[in-house]
């Protein structure tokens, strides 16, 4: 049947594309869903968990799912957008969110909008405003990149520190802690990979702040966030307690080796922290520290995260939506079951009463802390991205080594407004 | 030894050690678990057979193998015979207007892939044939490269040995089926090595045109596994030996030719 | 009849080279045309319209695409000579029948052109850190008193892409050259050695002559390559620190596919790229010509 769907599709046009979803609706025709997403051992496998259940009450219907290279699949589905080729297209795609308003924008009428089809109300925020562009949000949002200050609980208690002196704290507390750690263990506390955006987006998001407005317009001078952000970095790299690293593996290697003590990140890490088994009961989790004097300033943030987006030429858009919206947009099981099996932390507000939410993990020393990221993921101030965060993130790389070299702030704010006026011409 | 010898053996030894190291290392990575090559053990490890299992179940390696080997095998031998067709004309016919159609070769080699992948794509997609090998195999084909390599090792080639078949009557192609071919032997050794693999490493343009995991190369197959928020290093690594020993049987099977070449008398 | 002969020689060629040019007009001609037309657009995503040479325009004041063709010209200028050198005198040492382990030497020096990028760039990041292992060897040797650094310092992020383009294709060329000795007959050089003709010598008056057309080769692929340059400086150093390996390959990129997407600026910058791989590889042909005489 899928076939002979397909078949049509393609001698037919747009005319049959509709015909046949009209009767795939009422005549329960059988459809073969296609997905593309980067990781089979998390997106993939909750996406595979999620059709499953969907598949209860849609026996036809299938489900394949292609893999790349994260990276590569926004190469690969930018160009064939760009090439105006719908052909081959899945049905729905997985997009990180911090591409979502430069795909949404660069390629109109590429995605399907669910504003109509979603409840958002019951969704985190944050993960709305990126998938929302002109009034019309286009994503099920997935997991969410809130942020947590992950550290070695055991040898920071030798040093003198429970949780709860690293509740709630300042940038410049964590930085007093660190070198008394230093001097008490003889360890850092923080890798930084100084040629990464990532360290100094989470703290200037914490005080709810962007390089652009709601409209999109350059704010990046006159902007306390941001400001905040580049005195706090410079501060916290130059205390002593930051060892620099460069690259993803030297990054997680220093951690997970036991050579620094922390590390303040997205949620999605857990899976690399937990790989090391030996270290279980020797971490724990608390809320990332908050920047200090910048009004609405929290102790959340966000780093990575992504969302499910349907191409509105998919070949079976309407079971698309419907499968998205059974499971994905409702089914409060399902997201304890990914919670438990994958260490997902879904953007379904209404999830967090589930009983998965609720537990302890023995690995972070019996905390409760799928309850502390939900309560965290409220808190993420909903920035607008905009569709130029990429280019303001390399004109920021570009002046980190002149700011850790003691430049002057002002000039260097200048300096990366300088290039993003250049960049979005 | 004489002392050049020390030096000479002490340079190609030093520089033999520097290359293969990577190598090394990846090979002990591969024996490792994710968690031990993140902390830099150098030492091998008792994960080889876990780190094997879990590759072969992320990657279905007769499929991918098979699409390589077609994609790379018949890849091969068309750009061989059409470029070395062609540098072999260029250099052998020389005229002045088949001198300026080469000059355009050139600059067509040196526009980056990524400005023609758009329009390339748009192509085979109006030809039907997104997701098909010929549709990774077809641009690859007449390579400019290929082609100037061949003309520029065709200028050592003997004229007198073309002179001499031609009386002996051969006609043109038969002179370079059974003269040319065979006397350039090691140039077409040279030439199977590195275009093999090119073939075999290339990234950018199948993954752009091959829509399913089904249909991937083994290049495209390990760069798609063990990636994601949890890297599987250990896994990674063994994909990464597993890609790149083809080639290397190639070159290790075809660089008897460097040796031997065309007189091979050893003195 | 001359001119019988000039004719058929002319279809004969044209018949070797015909079916290399029917299929590089299939798949080359629309794509190139395309991508000229692409480079005259002005933009983001698909909102294009004509600019004319606005682009052009905007390359003059984009301190970025400055920088990194600035960058790029400078490891074409010191990375490709060193690279030819180093592997036309490795492909003369084990081109010598003499020379003992000469085939697994050369299986050991090609290997770093087939071993994956995801491996070498791991490898490569690990040896080059802070307190990596180059950097206990320097200081072990007292070479350097604080370890380099690598990573950090534009001055040797720069010296360590270097390092790297040559370490992975060093053996490659040496291949081409080691296949262009085999096609030189060895009784010129059995000559040339009873009559006492010293290595040196030999080396530089017989077998450099010889192997011009493939060293021109040699030549003008690695400049292609360098002013093609991607994957290094894309993985070691990411472009930075501050630009500083940053290249017109990865601003491409960039421009392409990780910024919002301007198709036509960054079809701009491959031409850019397309004008100067045409000027220098006139003047190498003019060299390699001159020297011929």
């Amino acid at each position: 049947m899928g076939v002979r769907s397909k078949i049509w599709t393609k001698s037919l046009g747009m005319m049959a594309v509709s015909s046949t979803l009209a009767l795939s609706a009422g005549a329960g025709w059988a459809a073969d869903l296609t997905v593309w997403c980067w990781d089979p051992n998390f997106n993939g496998s909750t996406m595979e968990k999620a059709f499953a259940i969907y598949q209860a009450s849609h026996p036809e219907d299938t489900l394949t799912i292609e893999y790349f290279d994260k990276t590569a699949l926004e190469q690969k589905m930018q160009t064939q957008l760009a090439a105006g080729v719908t052909d081959g297209l899945p049905d729905i795609v997985l997009v990180g969110d911090e591409m979502a308003q430069k795909f949404l924008l660069a390629f109109p009428g590429a995605f399907e909008p669910l504003t109509d089809e979603l409840d958002y109300a019951a969704m985190a925020p944050n993960k709305v405003a990126v998938a929302t562009v002109d009034g019309e949000t286009y994503s099920m949002p997935f997991d969410s990149g809130v942020t947590g200050y992950f550290y070695r609980s055991d040898i920071l208690g030798e040093a003198g520190y429970t949780a709860a002196d690293l509740e709630d704290i300042t940038w410049d507390r964590l930085i007093e802690i660190g070198q008394d750690v230093l001097q008490k263990t003889g360890k850092q506390l923080l890798p930084i990979d100084t040629n990464d955006a990532g360290p100094l987006l989470m703290m200037m998001q914490s005080a709810g702040g962007w390089y652009f407005d709601a409209e999109g317009n350059p704010t990046i001078k006159d902007n306390a966030a941001l400001r905040a952000t580049l005195e706090t970095y410079a501060r916290l790299v130059n205390s002593g307690i930051v060892k620099p690293v460069n690259g993803w593996p030297e990054y997680t290697g220093s951690f997970t080796s036991g050579e620094t003590l922390s590390t303040y990140i997205g949620v999605w890490i857990t899976g690399t922290i937990k790989a090391n088994a030996d270290q279980a009961g020797k971490w724990a989790v608390a809320p990332i520290p908050r920047l200090d004097g910048v009004p609405g300033a929290v102790n959340a943030s966000n780093l990575g995260g992504s969302s499910w987006y349907v191409f509105a030429d998919a070949p079976n858009k309407d079971d698309a939506i419907d499968f998205l919206k059974t499971v994905w947009g409702a089914d409060i099981d399902f997201y304890q079951q990914i919670l438990v099996e994958n260490g997902a932390v879904g953007s379904l507000m209404t999830a967090r009463d589930g009983e998965a939410y609720q537990a302890v993990d023995d690995f972070f020393g019996g905390q409760p802390v799928w309850q502390n990221f939900s309560t965290w993921l409220s808190e993420i101030p909903p920035i607008n991205f905009g569709i130029y965060t990429q280019e303001a993130n390399a004109a920021l790389v570009g002046q980190l080594p002149a700011l850790l070299a003691g430049g002057d702030v002002d000039e260097i704010i200048d300096a990366i407004d300088a290039q993003v006026q250049a960049q979005i011409q | 030894m004489k002392p050049v010898s020390i030096l000479r053996h002490g340079f190609v030894g030093l520089v033999a050690v520097w290359s293969v190291f990577p190598f090394v290392w990846m090979a002990v990575a591969a024996t490792n678990s994710s968690a031990d090559v993140i902390k830099g053990r150098t030492l091998p490890g008792g994960y080889l057979i876990e780190n094997i299992q879990a590759f072969m179940t992320a990657v279905d390696l007769p499929r991918v193998l098979w699409n390589s080997a077609i994609i790379s095998g018949v890849g091969t031998v068309l750009t061989l015979t059409v470029s070395a067709l062609a540098g072999y004309g260029f250099e052998m016919f020389r005229s002045r207007f088949r001198e300026r159609v080469f000059a355009g070769l050139m600059l067509m080699l040196s526009i980056p892939f990524a400005a023609l992948m758009i329009p390339l794509f748009v192509m085979m997609a109006k030809a039907k044939l997104i997701n098909s090998y010929s549709a990774v195999i077809l641009p690859m084909v007449a390579s400019v490269f290929v082609i100037f390599y061949f003309r520029q090792a065709t200028k050592a080639f003997p004229r007198e040995l073309r002179d001499a078949a031609k009386i002996d009557g051969l006609s043109e192609w038969q002179i370079f089926a059974f003269v040319y071919v065979p006397v350039m032997r090691s140039t077409f050794a040279a030439a199977t090595i590195i275009v093999f693999m090119a073939n075999w490493n290339n990234y950018l343009w199948p993954l752009v045109v091959l829509q399913t995991n089904d249909k991937f190369t083994l290049t495209l197959a390990v760069a798609s596994v063990g990636i994601g928020y949890t890297p599987d290093y250990g896994l990674i690594m063994v994909g990464a030996i597993a890609a790149t020993l083809p080639t290397l049987l190639i070159f290790f099977l075809l660089q008897r030719r460097f040796v031997e070449g065309m007189l091979g008398a050893v003195k | 009849m001359a001119s019988g002969v000039a004719r058929r020689e002319g279809i004969a060629g044209w018949g070797f080279v015909m079916p290399a040019l029917v299929l590089l007009g299939v798949f080359m001609i629309y794509p190139i045309l395309s991508s000229l037309w692409m480079s005259f657009q002005v933009g983001k995503g698909m909102n294009l319209q004509f600019g004319g040479f606005r682009n052009i325009a905007r390359l003059a004041g984009d301190a970025v695409f400055l920088k990194a063709l600035a960058n790029t010209l400078l490891f074409l200028v010191i990375q490709v000579p060193i690279m030819l050198v180093t592997g036309l005198v490795l492909a003369a040492i084990l081109n010598d029948q003499t020379f003992r382990g000469r085939t697994v030497y050369r299986a050991m020096i090609f290997l770093p052109c087939v071993t994956s990028l995801a491996a070498y760039s791991v490898v490569f990041k690990a040896m080059f850190t802070a307190d990596g292992v180059i950097n206990h060897v320097l200081m072990a040797l007292h070479l350097s008193d604080t370890g380099v650094p690598w990573m950090t310092d534009p001055f040797w992020a720069r010296v360590l892409v270097i390092i790297a383009i040559t370490w992975r294709w060093t053996g490659y060329n040496m291949v081409f050259y080691l296949a262009a000795m085999q096609n030189i007959d060895r009784s010129i050089y059995e000559a040339a050695r009873i009559d006492g003709v010293p290595v040196w010598a030999r080396f530089s008056r017989l077998t450099l002559p010889m192997m011009k057309p493939v060293i021109l080769f040699t030549t003008v692929i690695s400049t292609i390559g360098t002013l093609q340059l991607f994957d290094e400086p894309n993985l070691l150093t990411r472009g930075g620190p501050s630009d500083a390996t940053l290249t017109l390959s990865m601003y491409i990129y960039k421009l392409s596919f990780q910024f919002m997407p301007s198709f036509g600026y960054a079809a701009t910058v491959s031409y850019v790229i397309v004008l100067l791989v045409g000027l220098l590889t006139v003047v190498q042909f003019f060299f390699a010509r001159d020297r011929l005489k």
